[in-house]
């Protein structure tokens, strides 16, 4: 007798094959497209196997597609190191074991891929949308588990969905316990993001092209809840980071040890450094809190002068807020922001001052001739930048697609093709000013948003703006805006207001919502979507927020080695409860014999009344016997012996005492 | 399941009056994916049984006389020189069927016998140095007579244990064999049974029959069974661990068919003298007991608990 090959059953195949569309569709957004392409072939080619109209692949071609795969892997990212990679990986093993399930044991590690395929899309995405997807996704691989236990002759192709469904449910409660008591490690590894991140956001390095790219990008940045007022749309510049370095094309971030200071960031709850006397803020701070998306990255966002009002939040030297760690997933912190404020009025360090003037020496030499011609006929500062300011209101075109710059980028900038975007603007601005010897400075961030009707601020990417800090004597640091002076609506309403029409405008985002804002219930509705989102996102964070509060309430503070501790505390109860688990079948081998006795307990009873069991007699057929000489008491002999077979044979829990209440309960006469 | 069983025993009971029973412990072994061995008086309904079996199940079916002077290739094939293309052609046995039934078995040479062997237990057959596969699913049901006919040669001991049952379908009761003798003969109503379980189906049956769940307490039971049949004098020799997996096998198939997804004591001692049966001889005063007499004297020595 060989055994019988296996072949998976219809309906088996069935929920297979539709979960395995789930799990394609789920990644579909990040997976290349030859991906795809190979999946819809083997899908088809594992249809043709179950109809027997095609054959297995051999070795050879197994060997050649895995090969191909991987070739194909290679050519589209290069390095395998990074998250979308490892999922492109995982997805074609997916997908080339589905031509390869021989046995059942095959079938189930096609769905365990599928399983943590479907968890990995969360490092992608976590907004409610995609969740409630994967939710939707789990339930199609659980549903195809249970068809691969189930058969076609159980009837119902729809079957194993219910009750997938009905599981899923059942999981919730202990999904809502996870999400309560396990705590947010997030910081404890990292996961390398490759291309995304890479395609969108500020970066920490302007060249001549950046934000005209982020121009073409309506992905989310970030949103803001303010308690009071929005402020007005023009007062809105999110600073997010300091370029002070620059090579010629490129303006890049100094490090913060350039600074030579000690302590050059002040994190929430320390003490004020020595630095913190240089900051006058006056009035009424604005309060506000900022959710802002995964970037990879440290920086934060926040208006003039910000101080932060959340754990792991710092004020840099440059006066700028950053993460104490990147940003991997969505973030929440609160603001107290002072908008009437003077830095470092009373004059800056010479080292800083160093650092604020440096200038490359080969390049652009038209353009620092007219600086040094220009400071010579001014009598103030102040003079010299409005008359800078004036020369862009003049002539000067704001485009999201300017000309391509060589080598002296600023000298062809000025006097040849006069058109660029924020970032040529805000870079000659500096440039100019250093030239001139005022120390000066480019910022990169966000300028303005999106006031939804809920009352918060939506920032995108293509709010991404560039603008200009300079010193001078008594003020301190002041923002120059140049676009302000050439494009004003980009300043007082946004991006779409001035470059909508370009072609480039959102050329990243063909589906985007906001492309359709001017048809009127598609405006509504993706306010709606949007507001959903930001509450689901405001209530995961702000829930992890409690979380923290709590642990630290439990734990005294949130020391590394405390929490490990605790979860090492977790995780060896978890432990101990599984060794219970595992001594709990002896504990049921006891109630097992228990039932044995109390089955003999009925034998006694039944032997006192005229009817000994035989040797070799089991209980059905003696219960049989009896009954049919005591048809008066059948029905209840017949049903107890059903209780004690079911609790003895079926794997059913014993619960030896309704049996020992039942059997006690049984009344016989002695036949006489 | 238990429908389609109960539907399977009417259909095959309108050929084979009055032997429900044996009809049902004939399925069970089919559903255990075992090969099956009716044994009785000749004009006792061994072949209408088998013939019933392979029309419901609805399987490709072959025939086969066994006769003294039958050779191992009328039943595996032969090669044949087929002078027009001027090589050797295969032409397949009708042991290349689904269902072979090989009625009168042990009127054969053992040398034809043993060429069964091969075919039960591999699945393939091997001619002229080269192997065959059989088609799935493969059964052979096989009739004998009694040992004690004239003109028989007994199956070695090794063929008996390739058979996972054996049954015996004895005389009918009085009025199953009025209703034979009044009616039509039931033979004729083969050609009106229908195919009620598809292969694929039975193919399918055959993997739940492994889920049939079998509480520890039974294997126990099971083991005491077969420890008691090594142990007693009365018996020439015990069962071998094969017997003993044999009777698990069909008592999950019992339990199936019954429609429950777990096996009692009472499925057990309903299938242990098929599949103990011949697998057991006697020794000393029991030597001439009939293997049945044997099973039930190791069933009512042996306690459940």
């Amino acid at each position: 007798m060989t055994s019988p090959v296996w072949k998976i059953h219809r309906n088996g195949l069935f929920w297979l094959l539709v979960a395995f569309a789930g799990v394609i569709v789920l990644h579909a957004d990040h997976l290349p497209s030859w991906i795809l392409l190979a999946a819809s072939v083997a899908t088809i080619w594992r249809i043709q196997l179950y109809r027997s109209a095609w054959r297995p692949p051999s070795r050879l071609i197994k060997t050649g597609l895995l090969g191909l795969c991987l070739a194909g892997l290679v050519v589209e990212y290069g390095s395998p190191v990074g998250l979308e990679p490892m999922v492109a990986l995982l997805v074609s093993a997916y997908l080339l074991k589905l031509l390869e399930m021989h046995h059942r044991r095959d079938a189930y590690l096609v769905v365990f891929l599928a399983f943590f395929i479907t968890a990995l899309d969360a490092l992608f995405d976590q907004s409610i949308g995609n969740t409630l997807y994967i939710i939707g996704c789990l339930s199609l691989v659980l549903a195809a588990l249970l068809g691969l236990h189930g058969s076609d002759a159980d009837g119902g192709q729809l079957r194993p969905l219910g009750k997938a469904m009905a599981i899923m449910a059942q999981a919730l409660p202990l999904m809502l316990l996870l999400f309560i008591f396990m705590p947010r490690l997030g910081a404890l590894w990292s996961v390398p993001m490759q291309q995304q991140s890479a395609k969108t956001g500020v970066t920490d390095t302007m060249s001549p092209g950046d934000f005209s790219r982020l121009g073409r990008s309506g992905e989310l940045a970030f949103r803001v809840s303010f308690e009071g007022a929005i402020p007005s749309q023009q007062n809105l510049y999110w600073r997010g980071l300091v370029l002070a370095e620059f090579d010629g094309r490129t303006w890049s971030r100094s490090p913060l040890s350039r600074f030579q200071d000690s302590g050059l960031v002040q994190w929430y709850g320390e003490p004020p450094k020595s630095w913190d006397q240089l900051i006058e803020r006056k009035g009424e701070p604005l309060t506000f809190s900022v959710v802002i998306e995964p970037t990879q990255q440290r920086w934060l966002y926040a208006l003039d002068t910000p101080k932060p009002d959340s754990e792991g939040v710092g004020l840099t030297r440059d006066y700028r807020l950053i993460s104490a760690y990147p940003l991997r997933s969505k973030k929440q912190y609160r603001v107290n922001s002072w908008p009437e404020h003077r830095l470092e009025p009373q004059g800056l360090a010479p080292q800083h001052r160093t650092v604020y003037l440096q200038l490359p020496e080969e390049f652009n030499p038209r353009t620092r001739e007219l600086a040094s011609r220009w400071r010579k006929t001014v009598s103030d500062d102040l003079e010299l930048v409005s008359r800078v300011l004036t020369l862009y209101s003049s002539e000067f075109v704001y485009t999201l697609q300017p000309p391509l710059l060589g080598k002296h980028s600023v000298d062809e900038f000025l006097f040849d093709s006069q058109r660029g975007f924020c970032e040529h603007f805000a870079g000659s601005f500096v440039f100019f000013m250093r030239a001139a010897g005022i120390p000066a400075r480019v910022v990169a961030g966000y300028q303005g948003g999106e006031r939804h009707p809920d009352d918060y601020l939506v920032v995108r990417q293509y709010d991404a703006h560039a603008w200009a800090e300079i010193w001078l004597e008594g003020r301190g640091w002041i923002r120059v805006d140049p676009t302000a002076v050439v494009a004003p609506q980009r300043i007082e309403q946004d991006l779409q207001s001035v470059l909508g029409s370009e072609t480039d405008f959102l050329a990243d985002s063909p589906v985007s919502l906001v492309r359709f804002r001017h048809i009127g219930w598609l405006n509504q509705l993706r306010l709606q979507i949007e507001s959903l989102n930001y509450n689901w996102a405001l209530w995961v964070l702000g829930y992890d927020q409690i979380q923290t509060a709590f642990l630290r309430n439990l734990l005294g503070d949130n020391s590394l080695w405390r929490i490990a501790l605790a979860l090492t505390g977790v995780g060896g109860g978890l432990l101990l409860l599984l060794g219970f688990w595992i001594l709990l079948p002896r504990r049921s081998e006891r109630s097992r014999n228990q039932l044995d006795r109390e089955f003999l307990r009925l034998c006694q009873k039944l032997e006192k009344a005229g009817f000994p069991r035989q040797v070799g007699e089991g209980p059905r057929d003696y219960a049989q016997r009896v009954a049919e000489s005591k048809p008066e008491v059948a029905r209840e002999l017949i049903d107890v012996t059903r209780m004690y077979e079911t609790m003895r044979y079926a794997g059913e829990t014993p619960d030896a005492r309704t049996l020992a209440r039942t059997i006690r309960s049984l009344r016989i006469n002695r036949s006489g | 399941m238990r429908q389609v069983v109960d539907k399977l025993v009417t259909s095959i009971g309108r050929v084979l009056i009055g032997k429900d029973e044996q009809i049902r412990l004939a399925i069970t072994c089919l559903f255990a994916g075992g090969h099956l061995l009716i044994e009785d008086m000749p004009g006792m309904g061994k072949t209408t049984l088998a013939q019933g079996l392979a029309a419901v199940l609805g399987l490709s079916y072959n025939r086969v006389q066994f006769t003294s002077d039958l050779l191992p290739a009328d039943i595996l094939g032969i090669s044949v020189y087929d002078r027009n293309r001027g090589q050797f052609e295969f032409h397949p046995g009708p042991v290349f069927s689904q269902l072979l039934l090989a009625d009168e078995i042990n009127r054969t040479t053992p040398k034809t016998q043993s060429a069964l062997l091969e075919a039960m237990a591999e699945g393939q057959v091997t001619v002229e140095g080269e192997t065959r596969p059989l088609p799935h699913p493969f059964f052979v049901i096989a009739t004998q007579n009694p040992l004690t006919q004239s003109g028989t040669y007994p199956l070695p001991e090794s063929q008996l244990d390739r058979f996972l049952m054996r049954i015996e379908l004895g005389y009918p009761d009085p009025r199953s064999e009025r209703a034979l003798l009044s009616g039509v003969n039931p033979r004729s109503r083969l050609a009106e049974i229908k195919t009620l379980l598809p292969a694929k189906q039975l193919l399918q049956i055959q993997q739940h029959v492994a889920d049939v769940k079998v509480a520890e307490n039974l294997v126990d039971y099971l083991q005491r069974l077969v420890q008691f049949t090594r142990d007693d004098p009365v018996f020439y020799y015990g069962l071998s661990p094969r017997g003993a997996l044999a009777a698990l096998q069909c008592a999950r198939a019992w339990a199936l068919i019954h429609g429950r997804q777990y096996v009692i004591p009472e499925d057990i001692q309903a299938v242990f003298p098929a599949v103990a049966g011949h697998r057991l001889r006697g020794a000393g005063e029991c030597a001439n007991h009939d293997g049945d007499v044997l099973a039930s004297l190791v069933l009512n020595s042996v306690d459940i608990l």
